[in-house]
């Protein structure tokens, strides 16, 4: 494995850019960790040096030459809104952001590896998809909600900047639903409402990605990036109904015409924005990405399945259910210790 | 006057079910990766077998011809209009009747996934969509899988149509069984043609409800839900000879001809091991 040397982490001020820069910044193949973002990070990161800059500006290309990377991962595609991230901006971040960056990037010289942190969104979901989509099934369904169009859209840019710059090692990660203690994200909101509204007569099959692999997975491609799309997928799968009962919620089917007018109302008061519409299909036919090139090709040893990141989740959860018991069946049988 | 034993034994009984029926709210219980749950299938297999001995009283030849271990797959001929039992049926015979039993896994038609609580229960029983990604990867997991390549032509055909297998669509399981080398078992299911006779079908049902069609027979939907019920007819189930692919060798998959010519083998199989399993079952209720 060659040395990594300058890594810039584009999006340092997300919660994945902060956990990359950490970790990063603990490896001794990495020379030197420098950090960009809008607005500068909410944690102590250490050694890394922080830009102030906008990706959405063409003045990137001026800047990201000048730090010299060796290696330029980016962490600032925004996969749900977030606050200084709202879901207006989510085209502009992702889509016109993406593309000056990689503009940025072909003035980069000696540059080695570009690393993006992309979505499974690509793959979308339907009844009869395949149960574990592998790398080369993108884009089989067809793009139905914006961000799906908004990921398919980068994921072309990225494809085309590959293939322009062969000696450029360009690796496009695709991650799916995150859980984990520390990580707040629309779907960790909907999970802890009080009743969860589900899909009366559906129950998805989700892969739940620990957050500790999320990061884990991302500073292992940046050490050891191999080219092409990879999913960043746990083990096995889990049932919505059967996370729902081991975390201990109610569930609560609404039938079919009241949950998409529910599931809107839901989504906008989670925050997640104009992204309610990919929620409701993904909680409706589910997913399930392979890992195999994760595992085989990059070399990541996942700490958690599918099952132990439901069950991580639900016993960091206990505190909380502690002080508001919920009335879910479940939760005295469990804390009774069956 | 009832001896003490009995009386422990079936407080027994009670604790153990409240037991699993609690173990199961909290969610303690297995999936696997697809989504089948083995309690769940253990649980409903008593209706299967009450189906399969008395309703049906199904007659099974050639079930030793299932690899007891290792990938398999099953092709069979296909029928039922509403509900896929013959896959049921095929899966009870080997749970039922094999040396070795075990789940078999079937691939179901998509829109199936598409319709609620049939979706999930589907899933539950070892159901899995239909598409050769899926097809690969379980029996790269050395499973054996059920497939039945007429796929809605076959499962939606009037009742007129009855026992006259139809195309078998691109032969896609056979390329598969080639990749994958796995052995090929025609299946021949006589019975579950009458149990829902389709007469015709209601396209102003097809809209409402969204389904691909609503069929008409008899009893459904003139008599609503209790038109769901199959009528009794007799079954025969013959699994053949497994067909082995593994001297193929690894190109031969994308060989067309090949694969036209095997699948049309094994739909002219299965044709003629109906129409002998026809005559040797007699009259179709009685």
């Amino acid at each position: 494995m060659a040395e990594t040397g300058r890594v810039v982490v584009v999006g340092v001020s997300t919660h994945w850019g902060s956990e990359l820069a950490r970790t990063l910044g603990r490896n001794p193949d990495v020379t030197e960790v420098i950090g960009i973002d809008t607005s500068p990070p909410p944690v102590d990161l250490g050694a890394t040096e922080f830009v102030e800059a906008d990706i959405r500006n063409p003045v990137i290309s001026r800047i990201l030459p000048a730090l010299e990377p060796d290696v330029v991962v980016h962490c600032g595609i925004v996969l749900y809104p977030d606050k200084d991230r709202p879901s207006r901006a989510l085209h502009d971040i992702n889509v016109i952001g993406t593309l000056q960056l990689l503009a940025a990037c072909e003035k980069v010289t000696g540059l080695k590896a570009l690393v993006v942190r992309g979505s499974a969104a690509i793959y979308g979901s339907a009844p009869g998809a395949p149960a574990f989509f592998t790398e080369d099934m993108a884009r089989r369904l067809p793009l139905v909600t914006r961000f799906q169009r908004d990921v398919g859209e980068l994921e072309g840019y990225f494809d085309n900047f590959a293939r322009r710059h062969p000696e450029i090692t360009c690796c496009m990660l695709r991650f799916g639903t995150e859980v984990g203690p520390g990580l707040d994200n629309p779907f960790i909101r909907y999970l802890s409402l009080p009743v969860v509204p589900t899909q009366l007569g559906f129950d998805p099959r989700l892969q739940l990605l620990h957050s500790v692999d999320a990061t884990g997975a991302l500073a292992a491609a940046t050490i050891n990036p191999v080219r092409g799309p990879v999913n960043v997928a746990p083990d096995g799968a889990i049932s919505l109904s059967r996370l729902l009962r081991l975390s201990g919620r109610i569930a609560v089917g609404l039938p079919p015409g009241v949950a998409g007018i529910a599931f809107r109302r839901i989504g906008s008061m989670l925050g997640s924005g104009g992204m309610s519409e990919d929620g409701q299909i993904l909680l409706r036919y589910g997913r399930g990405c392979d890992n195999r090139r994760l595992r085989e090709e990059i070399g990541y040893e996942l700490a958690f399945d599918s099952e132990g990141a439901a069950r991580d989740f639900a016993a960091k959860r206990h505190g909380v259910s502690a002080i508001f018991p919920s009335p879910h069946p479940g939760s005295p049988v469990r804390s009774l210790g069956r | 006057m009832s001896e003490p034993g009995l009386e422990i034994e079936w407080a027994k009984t009670v604790q153990d079910t409240m037991d699993r029926v609690l173990r199961r709210v909290a969610g303690e219980y297995h999936e696997d990766e697809y989504g089948f749950d083995e309690e769940f299938a253990e649980a409903v297999f008593p209706l299967w077998e009450f189906l399969y001995r008395r309703w049906w009283r199904v007659e099974v030849e050639g079930v030793s011809n299932v690899p007891g271990h290792g990938r398999a797959l099953l092709a069979a001929n296909h029928s039922g209009a509403i509900f896929p039992f013959d896959a049921v049926m095929m899966g009870t015979a080997i749970q039922k009747e094999h040396p070795l039993p075990r789940w078999t896994r079937a691939l179901v038609l998509n829109w199936a996934f598409d319709l609620p609580f049939v979706s999930y229960f589907m899933r539950r029983i070892g159901g899995v969509a239909a598409n050769p990604a899926n097809l690969t990867r379980l029996l790269g997991q050395d499973e054996p899988v059920m497939v039945f390549p007429e796929g809605a032509k076959g499962f939606g055909k009037p009742f007129s149509e009855r026992y006259r297998v139809q195309r078998f669509g691109r032969g896609g399981f056979v390329e598969v069984a080639l990749e994958t080398g796995s052995p090929i078992v025609p299946v021949a299911v006589v019975g579950a043609e009458e149990i829902y006779p389709k007469l015709g079908e209601s396209e102003i049902l097809a809209r409402l409800s969204g389904a691909p069609y609503v069929p008409i027979t008899p009893l459904f939907p003139m008599l609503g839900p209790l038109g769901l019920l199959p009528l009794p007819s007799r079954w025969r189930i013959e699994f053949l000879e497994p067909i082995d692919l593994s001297g193929y060798g690894p190109g031969a998959s994308e060989d067309r001809s090949l694969v036209f010519d095997l699948s049309e083998q094994i739909r002219e199989m299965v044709q003629e091991a109906l129409y002998r399993g026809l005559v040797k079952r007699g009259s179709a209720f009685l």
